[in-house]
């Protein structure tokens, strides 16, 4: 894991809103700049994959324009989405 | 010539004067476009206010490691001496900030499909911004392969 990536804090404050334990997809959207290297090395870094799964995944954002890569509640997908930000890659949530 | 590789846990990168200011002359051309550039301001949400309070709550904190990271490759580059050794943290974070500059140079080229590699022609290909994407690319390659060696 990349220990300087942001990890947000948050007080629960809407945590009585059911919506919140709501899993969501973490979706990353293909670029046409990034290295596809690159791509595999931030899913193998953030999500603690292998190699053959994550150069799996870069290649569906790759054929098919984006990828699921987590399912997670929603706060947790939100710090999924804001490291894959800050690795510069194109990244949102979505409902499942 | 440029030479990087892995030796003894570290990513030893090993860059003349020459190719240094180069990459310094890149770093501050691209620099400017952080923020600006769409590409270096993604969305998380498509619903508008989901998307206001993504960014009031994560953007300083994005931003904040993007700034450092480019500050980071630029220092190492200004430091002077012909290697840099850059332990895991700091590999993944000359990756993050070459991402971040080939995002806006990427921008500026108005590159949006794949396969831009084969079929853009023209004045482009002879331009800066062109030579800094590739450049810079090549770089970051060869990093993430030292990384995997």
């Amino acid at each position: 894991m990349a220990a300087e990536a942001p990890v947000k804090q948050r007080t629960p404050v809407r945590s009585e809103r059911p919506t919140r334990d709501v899993p969501w997809n973490v979706v990353v959207w293909n670029d046409p700049v990034t290295l596809m290297s690159y791509v595999v090395l931030v899913f193998r870094r953030l999500f603690g994959h292998d190699l053959e799964t994550a150069t799996t995944l870069m290649l569906q954002v790759h054929n098919e324009g984006k990828a699921v890569v987590a399912t997670q509640p929603r706060e947790q997908a939100e710090i999924s989405v804001a490291k894959l930000h800050a690795f510069g890659l194109q990244a949102t949530l979505a409902r499942v | 010539m440029a030479a990087i590789e892995r030796r003894r846990g570290r990513i030893e990168v090993e860059l003349d004067d020459r190719e240094r200011q180069v990459l310094i002359h890149i770093v501050d051309d691209l620099r400017a476009g952080l923020g600006t550039e769409p590409r270096t301001v993604p969305r998380a949400y498509d619903d508008p206010l989901l998307e206001d309070e993504y960014r009031r709550l994560t953007r300083p904190e994005v931003e904040g490691l993007r700034t450092a990271d480019v500050d980071g490759l630029r220092e190492a580059l200004t430091a002077g001496g012909d290697r840099c050794r850059l332990d895991e943290d700091a590999a993944l974070a000359w990756l993050r900030a070459l991402n971040h500059l080939r995002l806006v140079a990427g921008g500026r080229l108005g590159l949006e499909e794949d396969g831009w590699e084969e079929t853009l022609a023209g004045p482009e290909v002879e331009g800066d911004d062109y030579a800094m994407l590739v450049t810079l690319g090549w770089l970051q390659d060869a990093i993430i392969a030292a990384i995997d060696g």
